[in-house]
């Protein structure tokens, strides 16, 4: 027999294995989806107006900071696309609000009240009826006066009216979640701006902007309205085309379309941004005097740019130059964000960058940052509030532990994954009395509940939302009900509204949506904005059609000429030992599951990162002389290990990434959060050490060191670039990416 | 006769694994196909053989937008009640939870009877004025107590009566 020739027993056993195969994959699968609650279809009580004009509905509501419209067609939502004449969004939306269809009909979505039959955790409910559930909640509300936890996000309009009537009536305590980097951001908006509301840009009108890690295209606070904004700034205009510096230690989205991107090392934005105010000083390009009140308190000849460089990572000429064109090019602004506040010193590079915005005369200025002024509401609503700092979650922690709380509630929030696992959030609700959550879905804290209350999604939701950053002016965005509820499902707010009243408290609206009404009618008494109307009703109407509430002539009071609070310069700090750990770890927000909080709609799981266009999965970005070095391409796990623990995920290998950097996406590793989500990627806030801000306490998520290992194992990292080879065409060369000579 | 048997054997192993997957494939479709599912029992027990036969109403009395729109449309309960509000309840567990449903303002959530792929689009209107009866995909639902899945309606279904008919059969006739 020839060598090499395949036998009669290879080649069976080949059949065998192959045959057996195919049988495997072709003959067991029965397809996903769940008959019983996808193949449903609907008879609307009243003939919809689909029917009757044999046309679809366009309904308004609304999301986050934009208003939407969206499609209905025999009772189902089809299509969201962006209100048109909504002042933040003015038609845009996003791929967030796209896949809020999918919320509604999710699989894994909870369709009734379940009650934990296991142990905490295990993830074992039975289904429970409604009149049991909300008894029971009342008893509980009702025994554990006192002591009782609400965690919510930060609520402002008739939401949090009606929450802040629960607090009452049950005596309980009320904490907000919100992702850290924004708790130092609404901080430093109060000491540079003196406003609680966040600023909004007017980029339609800037001839320079520069971007200090404010992903402001994809995940810093508006993207959309911001996006909007880029594309006026780019090519609204016939005679000026704005021109973009972005300065940060990763190349996000954002820095990809800027004019020229500045690597510098991580959490020196502040840094950069008093060299550049030392440049404009000592150039006479701004008033000495100005920028003496700007930034009280700091000398600032000790940040001239050659002191500043090699701490930066970037030279002298290039802050320079940016500081010339910053003055030079008004109108100019500049912004500071996401990763330059998840530093130990990230209060100061928020503060010092937003300062630079007094030197040009941009604050309160035509192409510069507009403040937005507190929204049209009552004294009774509540405004934006901030979430609470790490620190303070720590003594909530503690609270725990100690057994001070019988009751928690929690509704909208998922902090046990949003919040590192070194708080120990997971452990301490194990000592809570019980935990009731008001969820839509089996995310990481609704598993560590007794009791799950399924409630409305977005488009089956009342709301009344004053979008934080508003348009520049009082804005308020009307969220109506698109469809009804696809699941046996509840309003949040109707369901504190019912144990308010188990706790005995009398409240003022039977249900949430008249809470809601109650509102818009008191914007109808303040007699101005965009809705002209005979009666209440016809007002409640308008309101609905047109998605909302807005007075365009409603602005901020005069901008303050200095920052109110001075804040003192700081380094940024990092645990763990240079030596031990060489990189800096910088989790940062995903394009599309932001902080995690969409991990569970397919959409958006399957929508490429901007940068590696890499789908469902978590990855660590890595300079090319660092894998080489490591001895890794793309696709190779590697094990990151940081002083707080260790996990393994693929590398991409990006020549714009900085070498000292090994960047990883946040959103992923949740314990459950549906089949889309459980189980898939890693949770980087699980490596971060739990350093804080120094002045706000918040967790400084970027201020950890991190040690790269190589594992030998490959895995196929699923993106959509790269997939097919390149061919070589006639006129249209390959590109090839080969790393620069400095 | 050993130097026969052996590659006998030999090709009969190979057939009868190279047919397990083939007979894998017949199996899934036919225990999947639309067709060998149970009847869907459905929250109010709608009988299309009154309605048709003994008061003599069209389809397009109550799925008004078969012929001018891609669904044939679900009719409302305000369209049921049309007619029932001044039809008698009494010992009608059936109607009495229509009204009930109608009063309450709760919509009915029906089994999907029909099942198509996904990915596909089929649209009613374009059938209908193509001169085809609806009974020629749904079968005669005025014979059935319980409407039931008459055809496949899976991609080999459609193409043999496009073929049939002379109809388009590129990709983008109903993957748009």
């Amino acid at each position: 027999m020839r060598k090499g020739a395949m036998r009669r027993r290879d080649f069976l056993k080949l059949v065998a294995t192959s045959t057996t195969g195919a049988v495997l994959f072709t003959g067991c699968g029965i397809g996903d989806g769940d008959p019983e609650r996808e193949f449903k279809i609907e008879s609307p009580v009243l003939n919809p107006v689909d029917l009757v004009y044999g046309r679809d509905n366009w309904y308004a509501t609304a999301a986050g900071e934009c208003g939407l419209i969206v499609r209905v067609f025999e009772g189902r939502a089809k299509k969201v696309e962006g209100n048109p004449d909504f002042p933040t969004n003015l038609g845009a939306s996003d791929a967030r609000a796209q896949a809020l269809v999918q919320e509604v009909y999710h699989p894994d979505r909870i369709a009734q009240p379940l009650r934990l039959t296991g142990a905490r955790g295990s993830g074992e409910y039975q289904n429970a009826s409604w009149d049991d559930a909300l008894t029971e909640l009342g008893n509980d509300v009702n025994g554990a006066r006192g002591a009782t936890l609400v965690i919510t996000p930060p609520l402002s309009g008739p939401m949090g009216q009606v929450v802040n009537e629960f607090v009452r009536a049950a005596d309980a305590q009320h904490v907000a979640y919100e992702p850290e980097d924004r708790v130092v951001l609404r901080e430093a908006v109060r000491r540079v701006f003196g406003t609680d509301t966040l600023p909004t840009l007017d980029l339609a009108n800037t001839n320079f902007l520069v971007s200090f890690s404010a992903d402001f295209l994809h995940t810093w606070i508006s993207p959309v309205q911001f996006s909007r904004q880029y594309g006026e700034f780019r090519q609204g205009r016939e005679d000026v085309r704005g021109t973009y510096w972005h300065v940060s230690s990763r190349m996000d989205g954002s820095a990809a379309n800027a004019d020229r991107w500045l690597p510098i090392t991580p959490g020196t934005e502040g840094l950069v941004a008093l060299a550049m105010a030392q440049v404009m000083v000592s150039e006479g390009l701004v008033d000495r005097a100005v920028a003496e009140r700007v930034y009280s308190g700091i000398s600032l000849d000790q940040y001239a740019p050659d002191a500043v460089a090699e701490t930066a990572g970037i030279s002298a000429e290039q802050i320079t130059e940016l500081a010339r064109r910053f003055a030079e090019g008004k109108p100019s602004v500049a912004i500071a964000g996401s990763l330059a506040a998840a530093h130990t010193n990230g209060l100061f590079n928020l503060t010092a960058v937003f300062a630079l915005n007094y030197l040009v005369g941009s604050v309160g200025q035509a192409g510069g940052i507009i403040l937005n002024p507190a929204p049209p509401f009552g004294s009774d609503v509540p405004g934006p509030s901030s979430g609470l700092s790490y620190t303070e979650w720590t003594g909530v922690v503690n609270d725990l532990n100690s057994g001070r709380y019988q009751l928690v509630i929690v509704n909208g929030v998922d902090p046990v994954y949003g919040l590192p696992e070194a708080l120990g959030l997971r452990e301490a609700l194990a000592n809570a009395g019980k935990v009731v959550a008001l969820s839509s879905f089996l995310d990481d804290t609704t598993l560590q509940a007794d009791l799950i209350l399924p409630v409305h999604t977005t488009l089956e939701s009342w709301g009344l939302i004053a979008p934080d950053p508003g348009p520049g002016y009082q804005a308020v965005a009307l969220q109506q009900p698109v469809v009804n509820p696809f699941v046996d499902s509840r309003a949040a707010g109707d369901i504190f509204i019912e144990a308010a009243t188990a706790a005995g408290a009398s409240m003022p609206w039977p249900t949430y949506e008249d809470a809601v009404r109650a509102a818009v009618d008191s914007l109808r008494r303040l007699n101005r904005g965009n809705i002209e109307a005979a009666d209440a009703k016809q007002y409640f109407m308008m309101a609905q059609a047109q998605g909302g509430w807005w007075d365009t002539t409603e602005t901020a009071d005069s901008a303050p000429n200095a920052p109110e609070t001075a804040t003192a310069a700081a380094q940024p700090e990092y645990a763990g030992d240079p030596g031990q750990f060489p990189l800096y770890l910088l989790p940062f927000p995903s394009n599309s599951l932001g902080y995690g909080e969409t991990a569970n709609l397919p959409w958006l799981q399957a929508l490429p990162d901007p940068m590696t266009s890499a789908v469902w999965s978590t990855w660590v970005e890595l300079n090319p002389t660092t894998a080489d070095r490591l001895g890794v391409g793309t696709g190779d796990v590697v094990r990151l290990v940081t002083p707080r623990g260790s996990a393994e995920v693929p590398v991409y290998v990006n020549p714009a990434a900085h070498p000292d950097v090994a960047a990883v996406p946040m959103g992923q590793g949740h314990t459950d959060f549906g089949r889309y989500a459980k189980g898939r990627g890693t949770n980087p806030l699980d490596l971060v050490e739990p350093a804080t801000e120094s002045e706000t306490g918040a967790l400084a998520w970027a201020g950890t060191r991190v040690r790269v290992e190589a594992t030998g194992r490959k895995v196929r990292l699923p993106r959509f670039e790269g997939q097919v080879p390149a061919f070589q065409l006639e006129g249209a060369p390959i590109i090839e990416v080969i790393p620069s000579e400095h | 006769m050993r130097r026969i048997l052996r590659p006998v054997v030999f090709g009969l192993v190979v057939l009868v694994l190279l047919a397990i997957p083939v007979v894998a494939i017949l199996a899934r479709s036919y225990f999947l196909s639309p067709t060998a599912q149970p009847a869907k029992a459905q929250p109010i027990a709608f009988t299309h053989p009154f309605h048709v036969n003994t008061l003599g109403l069209d389809c397009t009395f109550c799925h008004r937008t078969a012929s001018t729109q891609a669904s044939a449309g679900v009719p409302a309960l305000e369209q049921c009640m049309f007619c029932h509000r001044v039809v008698p309840t009494t010992n009608k567990p059936n109607l009495e939870r229509l009204v009930q449903a109608f009063e309450s303002n709760t919509p009915i959530q029906w089994n999907r009877v029909h099942q198509m792929p996904d990915h596909v689009k089929f649209v009613h209107s374009m059938h209908i004025n193509a001169g085809f009866d609806c009974a020629t995909c749904h079968g005669q639902v005025q014979q059935m107590a319980t409407v039931e899945q008459f055809r496949d309606l899976r991609m080999g279904d459609c193409i043999d009566c496009h073929r049939q008919n002379n109809a388009r059969t590129d990709c983008a006739v109903c993957h748009y």
